[in-house]
């Protein structure tokens, strides 16, 4: 599918990055653009944001043609490939001529229906590629060379370069000659890759494509989760498309951190219900981790990494074995907990770590970040391995979840309405930052978005309460400042107009209280209460200094 | 006791304006007052040294505007030094840092204005703005 399933106005908190390659595509003009590796775990967005550049360049300009192809896993014999890879850029660039919707969806079109378009169109260029296509029929190597080189040959004929835009790239590995995959095959992309006038952009699973030497000299351009604005337009665009409204417990946003796949999926069937409450959303939460779709394509990557039902339970255990260590595991502890081989444990936290199930380098294995992944695979464990009923497990799932919210450091403070009262709660944040061994930066920047919380709850309660309720959490990685009072809701609209006309500005100036917030903390969320309304600021702690296998590089 | 104070001097042609503690909307009119006293004794060149600055919110914020628009209308010139990372980005959101210039501290502030530094001394021209 060479479109978004996403039209534009579904599209969130993508177009720094969106901007970004299309600035890169079109530097192949100078033959300046380097091929690039879109990098990010599963349901990040990275196939959608390739989509989306492709449909910019196809339709918004003229100077660089986009052809965008996704690996297809029952098209990887090597001639199947090729014939794959040629037609469908022969096609996309005809297309490009005139910009012709329907030549872009004729997947499958065969040979001579190609050659047949080429002839009525009497694109040379084209005809001699095909026709030395043709000709290499019965050397497949060759000829997947030919079609590799097919992007670099139309620009030099055409003097239009081409920004190769290629999904599921890790697939190349899985490359085949008559069913003997042949890693060698994929030593051809190097070519294609290093021409400045055809850069690639390609994505795929990052743990293969980490292992791939034709991409390890790639740039890596970090595709990362969604930011605060982001994630609220994408789920009020997902609660509106569902017709209701309500509000996402901070927690579970906390959770889904940021991945449009799980926000989508997770608020989705919480919007089924009509104006979801809390409990609601958990409840959509534990769906999903147990049957939903989130589940089942979790389920489907374990499978096609593990199709032996005896070694996926082995598989399930050691997962849950890392995911429940104090720190990280070497190969021989599993070994030794299994009464497995070296080899056998080497195979399987080798497939653990390609499948995303787990981290780890040089030996020695970590759960993942993704805190969805990990409670999916707490989930699968208990039900699998331990045979407990979906109800007990959905129970503690939530409860661990909460009880982990629970172990945070908390204090609470009850400021009256009185002048500068906000300086209170920043400077007993200032004392708990360093209680707990915080940041400055963190603390700096969560006192400069409390200060204009509580003036926002201290100017709008309307006269309604005398009490601003200031609530401080600090767990092992974040720290979460509620501000509630009595009164109307929070003035929510933003101006921030650059100065210009004083009074004009002057009018507005309160309105940069919440851009401000915004600007400082990772998350923000309003909400009623029964007190009346509630802003919770949340700021990620920075985790521990590691060694990151993913070595995220640069972005323009 | 107040969680604001101000102090200024003067060097030669130059005010130098320092804020202490929290700039909420009384202490942003004590600047607003103490600039406007420099600039209507014809001072053309103002500082404002934000090293001692602890908090700034929006309704002070809104005020500085008032300051940047006076200093404006005079035909005069308006430096902020030590701001901290926070603070700049604070007035960034705002707009106003196309319409001053910032300096790491005084001395390149100085050397922007005059060529010289506070207690005198010639420097090479060239302003340090962040």
């Amino acid at each position: 599918m060479l479109t978004s399933s996403l039209s534009e106005e579904a599209f969130f908190g993508r177009q720094d990055e969106l901007s970004s390659l299309y600035k890169r595509a079109l530097r192949a003009e100078q033959g300046a653009s380097r091929s690039v590796v879109l990098a990010g775990p599963r349901g990040i967005g990275k196939t959608e944001i390739l989509r989306h550049l492709f449909g910019r360049l196809f339709w918004t300009q003229e100077r660089v043609f986009p052809f965008l192809f996704t690996f297809n896993p029952a098209l990887l014999s090597v001639a199947a490939f090729s014939k794959a890879y040629l037609s469908a850029f022969l096609c996309q660039r005809l297309a490009f001529e005139k910009r012709e919707q329907a030549l872009l969806y004729r997947d499958g079109i065969s040979i001579d229906a190609l050659s047949g378009l080429i002839e009525e169109r009497e694109v040379a260029w084209a005809r001699e590629i095909l026709f030395q296509f043709l000709q290499c029929s019965r050397d497949p190597v060759e000829a997947l060379r030919i079609a590799l080189a097919a992007p670099h040959r139309s620009m030099l004929s055409t003097k239009i370069p081409v920004a190769v835009l290629i999904d599921d790239f890790h697939l190349v590995g899985r490359l085949h000659m008559d069913g003997v995959p042949d890693h060698r095959l994929s030593h051809l992309f190097e070519e294609p890759l290093g021409h400045g006038k055809t850069p690639h952009m390609i994505t795929g699973n990052m743990a293969e494509l980490q292992e791939m030497l034709v991409t390890s000299g790639l740039e890596r351009f970090p595709v990362r989760p969604l930011g605060l604005e982001g994630t609220s337009s994408l789920a009020q665009y997902v609660m509106k498309r569902c017709e209701t409204e309500g509000n996402v417990p901070p927690l579970l946003l906390r959770r889904l951190d940021g991945n449009p796949f799980y926000l989508e999926r997770v608020l989705a069937r919480a919007g089924e219900k009509n104006h979801p409450v809390e409990q609601d959303f958990w409840n959509a939460y534990l769906r999903e981790i147990t049957d939903g779709a989130l589940s089942l394509y979790w389920k489907k990557v374990f499978k096609s990494f593990f199709p032996d039902l005896g070694l996926r339970r082995v598989a399930l255990e050691t997962i849950h074995k890392i995911n429940h260590a104090s720190e990280d595991l070497p190969v021989q502890r599993i070994v030794k907990s299994f009464a497995r081989s070296d080899s056998q444990a080497q195979d399987i936290v080798h497939n653990l770590y390609l499948a995303g199930f787990i981290n780890g380098e040089f030996g020695a294995f970590r759960k993942v970040e993704d805190a969805v992944l990990r409670d999916l695979i707490d989930c699968l464990y208990q039900r699998e391995i331990l045979e407990k009923a979906a109800r007990e497990v959905e129970r503690d799932i939530l409860e661990s979840i909460i009880a982990r919210r629970e172990q945070a450091v908390r204090f609470e403070l009850v400021l009256p309405m009185a002048r500068e009262a906000e300086l209170v709660a920043a400077q007993s944040l200032e004392q708990i930052g360093k209680n707990l061994n915080l940041s400055q930066e963190t603390v700096g920047q969560m006192q400069i978005a409390v200060i204009e919380a509580c003036i926002n709850a201290l100017e709008h309660s309307g006269g309604m309460g005398d009490q601003v309720y200031v609530s401080i959490a600090v767990d092992e990685d974040q720290l979460e400042v509620s501000v509630e009072s009595a009164g109307r809701e929070f003035i929510m609209q933003e101006t921030g107009e650059p100065f210009r006309d004083q009074e004009a500005v002057k009018a507005s100036g309160r309105g940069w209280g919440i851009k401000l917030i915004k600007r400082f903390v990772d998350q923000v969320t309003f909400e009623k209460t029964a007190r009346g309304t509630k802003i919770v600021l949340i700021k990620k702690l920075e985790r521990p200094a590691g060694i990151q296998k993913e070595d995220i590089v640069n972005r323009e | 006791m107040s969680n604001f104070s101000l102090s200024s001097r003067s060097v030669k042609d130059v005010a130098v304006i320092t804020p202490r503690g929290y700039i909420n909307d009384i202490g942003a009119v004590r600047l607003e007052q103490e600039s406007g006293q420099y600039l209507d004794n014809g001072l053309k060149k103002l500082v404002v040294d934000f090293s001692d600055v602890q908090f700034i919110n929006t309704i002070g914020l809104s005020i500085f505007l008032s300051i940047v628009q006076n200093t404006q209308d005079h035909g005069s010139q308006l430096c902020f030094t030590n701001m901290k990372k926070d603070h700049l980005e604070i007035f960034e959101i705002a707009g106003l840092i196309g319409h001053v210039k910032v300096f790491k501290d005084e001395n390149a502030a100085f050397t922007y204005l005059n060529g010289r530094t506070p207690d005198g001394k010639k420097t090479a021209s060239q302003t340090t703005a962040v």
